[in-house]
């Protein structure tokens, strides 16, 4: 194994394997999975599941026939039929139903009830009587008839090239982009902040000296980028696993979750801006550490480049609404928003080839622009004890007085 | 044979010129000594030999030719300031170190083993290094300097925080090396350290020579005409003696030109003084050192 697979290794094993790596690995999936556990409850606990009431005065549900069981974690309301409105009226009043519908003797022509209540009932309880009325509607028909009225409108919105198609079923379609930008986003702060604190320790505890009369200035960087790359990616594909894991789950128990469908060209496009943004930031990182003396004052230098990241999240509303305006466009093109924008753009539109590969390229390019800076920045910064690089001479000193 | 050439090497640092058209040579097989005041040049002169650093002007040779990424390899160095990975296990910190000089994994691991055994470290191998005592990060930083068994060795300011039994295993371990025929290049400020150990020195001032060769042509240089006398009684007045003054328990005879120290020794004979002790005053690499850096009357 050569010296620059060494450093690789080294940096990847010495950090995958610390402990706020595997707390930061495993705690954001917990963290998401408790918050879905606490909005479950949270539903649950709010649902009044008293029986809810109802007069019927056009006859429709003298002989009423039974729901659908609700989806989780919505719980089935019981319906009590009352025979006059004071009748129901004094149950609600003795907290003994939460609400009661009138269904009035021309609602069959009319399709109006009306809902009587001390407060708001839940929704849940709502839907549930509109699906009891709604059954009982459809008692009479044929089964494939029932099933089909009950499902309501299809509506699929095709690309014009026929590539992409979206129906009302797949909204989690939309959000995936935002899940795989966020991701993203986590993994590179994460571990291009771990690089940027080695960097600085290792400029100011003198470990870089000992090392550079082992490898060279360009194997020791390279390495290191490319050992926390390694790490940043194994963060996300192990959070992709355990999504993937919690869909192929998720989908027995939910129709939004089974309708979901990842393009293929939507990961394509994702991983190809993912990889050279990632290397851009985590290049820059080494460009801070070399130029500063304290991790603190890395961090916030290195806030410049963090923090244009999440801008296109400012604008997610102009991007969804036009993905290929002119600001959708241009966030596309610079090289900090378009890790996150193209993918947001990717999940509801299809992105010109030509442009694609020109916002790849600018991409690319970017991070090999950075990978000059951070070599620089190594170079002239990482035998400077104590001692801060001004930037400007990362760019004007002559290369020629500087070791190779 | 030579191990290191430098030929009118010169390296600034803004206005600051760090090192000044300085040359020395370090003979294959020899330990030599890199002298000077703090802040003389010395850990730059090292740099620029380890080619972490390029010089503005001159030429270096390290093993018979230009620095190479193959040469650092055989080549060991232990810097001023050391610098260890503080956060990772001793051991998995040396084996590290030990493969980037090209040792394999498995064979640093066992010469890893061999010398926290010989340098009392192997009941800590398993702490992190920030828990070892300034001492023990001391030796680890020597066990790095030496795992890949290179044929080169510079140690800067190599004693710096060892209590004297440490000191001694040092010197020790250089004197070891150095019968195995590994040059040895130490700088240090400590006279009486290089006085040891070293055959040939560099003197160095603010960034330019002042003083190279063998450490004893040096003493002669500098030797003075002069003798030490401890006698048993106070001192006559003796021919030939220009000035008498107190030095430790002896007197210092500076003697006048013409006057040999025979005749000296003679004349106290003859006029029946008890001598104790008669020497010619050798200054010490201290004195010379002194009187180089600190120019005449200065402070």
């Amino acid at each position: 194994m050569g010296k620059f697979w060494r450093i690789v290794v080294y940096e990847y094993s010495r950090n995958v394997f610390r402990r706020r790596f595997l707390f930061g690995l495993l705690s954001i999936p917990l963290l998401m999975v408790g918050m879905g556990l606490l909005f479950v409850l949270l539903i649950r606990n709010d649902v009044d599941t008293r029986p809810v009431g109802y007069v019927d005065r056009s006859g429709l549900l003298a002989d009423p026939v039974s729901p659908p069981r609700p989806d989780p974690p919505d719980r089935p309301v019981e319906f009590v039929p009352y025979p006059a409105e004071q009748d129901a009226e004094a149950a609600l009043q003795a907290e003994q139903i939460q609400a009661y519908f009138v269904l009035g003797e021309d609602y069959l022509e009319t399709s109006r009830a009306e809902l009587v209540s001390l407060k708001q009932p839940s929704a849940s309880a709502q839907d549930q009587f509109r699906a009891l009325v709604r059954a009982t509607l459809l008692a009479s028909q044929p089964v494939a008839i029932q099933e089909r009225l009950k499902e309501g409108n299809h509506l699929t919105v095709r690309s014009a090239d026929g590539s992409r198609e979206v129906n009302e079923s797949e909204w989690l379609n939309l959000l995936l982009p935002f899940f795989a930008g966020f991701a993203f986003m986590i993994a590179m702060f994460t571990t291009s902040g771990y690089l940027m604190q080695a960097v600085v320790e290792e400029k100011e505890n003198r470990t870089m000296e000992v090392l550079l009369t082992s490898v060279s200035s360009q194997q020791l960087m390279a390495g290191k980028i490319v050992g926390m790359v390694a790490v940043g990616w194994t963060q996300l594909l192990v959070w992709g696993a355990l999504v993937i894991a919690a869909l192929l789950i998720g989908r027995n128990y939910s129709e939004s979750l089974a309708a979901l469908r990842v393009s293929p060209g939507f990961v394509a496009i994702s991983v190809a801006a993912f990889i050279p943004s990632f290397v851009m930031i985590a290049a820059l990182m080494v460009a801070v550490g070399a130029t500063v003396t304290e991790a603190q004052e890395g961090q916030q230098i290195a806030s410049i480049f963090t923090l244009p990241v999440v801008i296109p999240y400012w604008f997610t509303f102009q991007i969804l609404s036009n993905p290929n305006g002119p600001l959708a466009v241009g966030l596309s093109f610079f090289p900090f928003t378009a890790p996150v924008t193209l993918p947001m753009r990717a999940g509801v539109t299809v992105i010109p080839i030509e442009q694609l590969a020109l916002n790849l390229a600018v991409l690319t390019l970017s991070a090999l622009g950075a990978l000059w800076i951070a070599g620089r920045a190594f170079r002239l910064g990482m035998l400077r004890f104590g001692q801060r690089l001004p930037w400007r001479e990362i760019f004007t000193r002559p290369g020629k007085r500087v070791a190779q | 044979m030579t191990s290191v050439e430098i030929s009118h090497i010169s390296k600034s640092f803004g206005p600051v010129k760090a090192v000044d058209d300085v040359s020395f040579e370090v003979e294959s097989g020899e330990i030599f000594g890199l002298l000077g005041p703090n802040g003389a040049g010395k850990t730059t002169i090292i740099r620029l030999m380890l080619d972490i650093f390029k010089p503005e002007g001159g030429s270096i040779a390290i093993l018979g030719g230009p620095m190479s990424e193959a040469k650092k390899e055989r080549i060991g160095y232990m810097p001023e300031e050391r610098g260890l990975y503080q956060d990772i296990p001793l051991e998995r910190c040396l084996v590290y170190l030990a493969s980037l000089k090209g040792v394999k994994p498995e064979t640093a691991k066992r010469q890893v083993g061999d010398y926290l055994d010989r340098f009392d470290l192997a009941a800590h191998k398993n702490k992190k290094v920030k828990e070892l005592s300034k001492g023990m990060q001391q030796k680890a930083q020597i066990i790095a300097t030496l795992l890949h068994q290179p044929e080169l060795v510079i140690v800067d300011e190599p004693f710096s925080g060892l209590d004297p039994v440490n000191t001694q295993m040092i010197k020790d371990l250089l004197r070891d090396l150095n019968r195995q025929g590994v040059t040895i290049i130490m700088s240090t400020h400590q006279m009486h350290q290089v006085e040891e150990l070293c055959e040939r020195i560099l003197l160095i001032d603010q960034g330019r020579a002042v003083l190279y060769g063998e450490l004893d042509g040096i003493r002669r240089q500098f030797m003075g005409h002069a003798v030490l006398v401890r006698a048993a009684e106070e001192l006559p007045q003796l021919p030939g003696v220009e000035r008498v003054e107190a030095h430790n328990a002896s007197q210092r005879l500076t003697l006048a030109s013409g006057t040999s120290a025979q005749e000296v020794l003679r004349s106290l004979v003859t006029q029946g003084v008890t001598v104790e002790q008669f020497e010619i005053a050798v200054p010490t690499l201290d004195e010379i050192f002194i009187r180089v850096v600190q120019p005449e009357g200065g402070e």
